[in-house]
């Protein structure tokens, strides 16, 4: 089934009969006014404009806490999963590939079980974005990682299939769909800041002292980030006996990052803020030399002292330290 | 009917058969994994390291003392620095504990065979050499002359001593011991340089080109020997050292031991010299 097009004035169907593969995520803005990913109770808290979220999706499957073990009775036992069926709508290509690369890091080898549960029970439904001055993705037009994508077109939007889960939502919206030759995307306008080389970038440049100088290691760019996944894992007794072993979200920019007995292998900020994007630009192994950052921009929108890592990714020429 | 895969997660049950003093802050703990544990604890290669679970403390990365039995026994050298080997060191005999593993690089075992091997151990860092000592000693005709250098702070720090010595009696390998300085008097049966590991290393003859060293201590030791072994005739790639760094997962998830764009839980922790050069946080 190609050319699917859906009508504006049928997304709210649309979206009821998203309701039937599972709890209905989407963007919405809070109280606060921050925009955000949460159960849409009514349509017309759909934020579907949004540039970015400042929690990335990457909450529902990494939660930020979460039992992995509980234990007692001389014995360690696997943490429940209690992962239900789950429809995020609304997604961003950026985001899309950032869930892409932590299937990479959760799913590949010894699969993480709690991960895997979740990622199984998922359905995205991918929509293309407008850039702004954060952005810096490579390309934003649409992505492949997901289950259905929706990109605009006039009073509507162009629905694509990417998994057999989304022919079957297909199939389920059939009554509310029309046949509409789709258009090619649009080139995307906003500002594009593909590395060049990273690896060079991560050698002794006077921008990290510079960065280091101002950075007051927070850890919101690693918080925000769709593709951070350190964790730590931590043990909590109780107090009629056994107890349960964690895991929640870690930073590495936070100074016990690398602590070990007696001894601290990134002490200083700057070997962290270079830790941090060296893992990201360049990869750890088993993920060596892929780049995860997905240009989403989030780093730099909620950086407290506007740190920009595309200085460090721009061509050498340009860099002015 | 195929076993489910055991999940990465979850520790094998064990328990504390009994623990042995070694000094004032260091025992060595020897653990009873249950026996579900030995297909994978059997591939144990000297060097890797496993994560000890003690129940409401946490877990912890350690590289074995030795390799382990034929029915899974570990021991496990541990000092007593932190949350969780705390409450170890207050574990009675039968406590329960948990293990998962081996993880990461070893020894390169097969690429050492027939050559002479080199060790040199500083204070803790006797422990993984330990593994990779008893493996050599058990497989003697496999590999030239082996060498023990080990330095401790002073004489009562200085772990395993009396079974070093008779090790080194039995004539399978040659023994140097030396300590920073020494406060107490030294009985008869015990013989040490006094002084700093390199500088036993200034005055030792060997084939260095044809030798393997392994290297286990604290960070500035490294520093000094791999330097003195390079100018001594050792190939940077047959420099092998054994890092440490605190693994929460073991299975290159975590990110917290990263060394460069390596991870010390999958790429080591046996790293050779010649890989970790110009990474300024790798030593």
């Amino acid at each position: 089934m190609a050319n699917n097009f859906l009508k504006i004035s049928r997304l709210d169907q649309f979206l009821e009969t998203l309701r039937l593969f599972g709890e209905l995520h989407a963007p919405t803005v809070s109280e606060s006014g921050v925009h955000r990913f949460s159960p849409l109770e009514d349509p017309d808290e759909l934020h579907l404009d949004y540039r970015r979220t400042q929690i990335p999706p990457k909450k529902y499957l990494f939660p930020f806490r979460e039992e992995i073990l509980h234990y007692g009775g001389g014995g360690y036992r696997e943490g429940h999963s209690s992962a239900g069926d789950l429809v995020i709508f609304g997604v961003h290509s950026c985001d899309l590939e950032g869930i892409a690369y932590l299937d990479r890091v959760f799913l590949a080898d010894r699969p993480d079980p709690g991960y895997a549960a979740r990622r199984s029970r998922l359905t995205l439904v991918g929509i293309a974005c407008e850039p702004d001055d954060f952005c810096f993705c490579t390309a934003a037009t649409e992505s492949a990682s997901c289950d259905l994508f929706l990109s605009a077109g006039q009073d509507g939007y162009h629905i694509t299939s990417y998994s057999a889960r989304g022919s079957a939502l297909l199939s389920a919206a059939d009554h509310l769909l029309e046949e509409r030759a789709a258009q090619p995307s649009p080139a995307i306008s906003g500002p594009c800041y593909p590395a060049q080389d990273p690896e060079l970038r991560f050698s002794d440049h006077p921008l990290w002292q510079k960065f280091a100088s101002t950075c007051v290691s927070c850890g919101a760019c690693s918080v925000c980030c769709p593709t951070c996944y350190c964790f730590d894992v931590r043990e909590y007794p109780t107090l009629s006996g056994g107890g349960t072993r964690i895991r929640e979200w870690d930073n590495c920019l936070f100074a016990t990052h690398g602590e070990v007995a007696g001894a601290n292998f990134r002490p200083d900020r700057l070997d962290r803020l270079r830790y941090r994007f060296l893992h990201k630009y360049c990869g750890f192994t088993p993920l060596q030399g892929m780049s995860s950052c997905v240009g989403c921009g989030r780093c730099k929108e909620f950086c407290p002292v506007d740190i920009d890592l595309r200085e460090l990714t721009v061509a050498p020429e340009k860099v002015e330290p | 009917m195929k076993q489910p895969q055991h999940s990465p997660h979850v520790p094998y049950a064990a328990h504390l058969i009994e623990r042995r003093d070694l000094s004032e802050d260091t025992a060595l703990f020897r653990i009873a994994p249950e026996p579900g544990a030995l297909a994978e604890l059997s591939s144990f290669v000297p060097g890797q390291f496993v994560q000890l679970s003690v129940p409401d403390a946490g877990e912890v990365p350690i590289s074995p003392a030795d390799l382990p039995t034929p029915e899974g026994t570990l021991e496990l050298c541990v000092r007593r620095v932190g949350h969780v080997t705390d409450l170890l060191h207050k574990l009675q005999p039968g406590a329960p504990l948990g293990v998962r593993g081996p993880f990461g690089c070893g020894f390169p075992l097969p690429e050492m065979a027939g050559h002479p091997v080199l060790l040199l151990a500083g204070g803790l860092g006797i422990a993984p050499l330990r593994s990779l000592l008893m493996h050599l000693l058990r497989h003697r005709d496999g590999y030239g002359e082996i060498t023990l250098m080990y330095g401790a702070k002073q004489p009562k720090l200085m772990l395993f001593r009396q079974e070093l010595a008779a090790l080194a009696a039995d004539g399978g390998m040659r023994l140097y011991l030396t300590v920073d300085f020494a406060p107490e008097q030294l009985d008869g049966s015990f013989s040490c340089a006094l002084g700093l590991l390199p500088d036993l290393l200034k005055g030792f003859r060997f084939d260095a080109a044809d030798t393997y060293a392994a290297v286990c201590g604290p960070p500035p030791l490294y520093r000094c020997l791999i330097s003195d072994l390079e100018a001594g005739g050792v190939a940077p790639d047959r420099i092998l050292l054994s890092l440490e760094r605190r693994m929460r997962c073991g299975v290159g998830r975590c990110c917290h031991c990263g060394i460069g764009q390596k991870l010390c839980c999958l790429d080591g922790p046996v790293f050779r010299a010649s890989d970790l050069k110009g990474i300024p946080e790798a030593l």
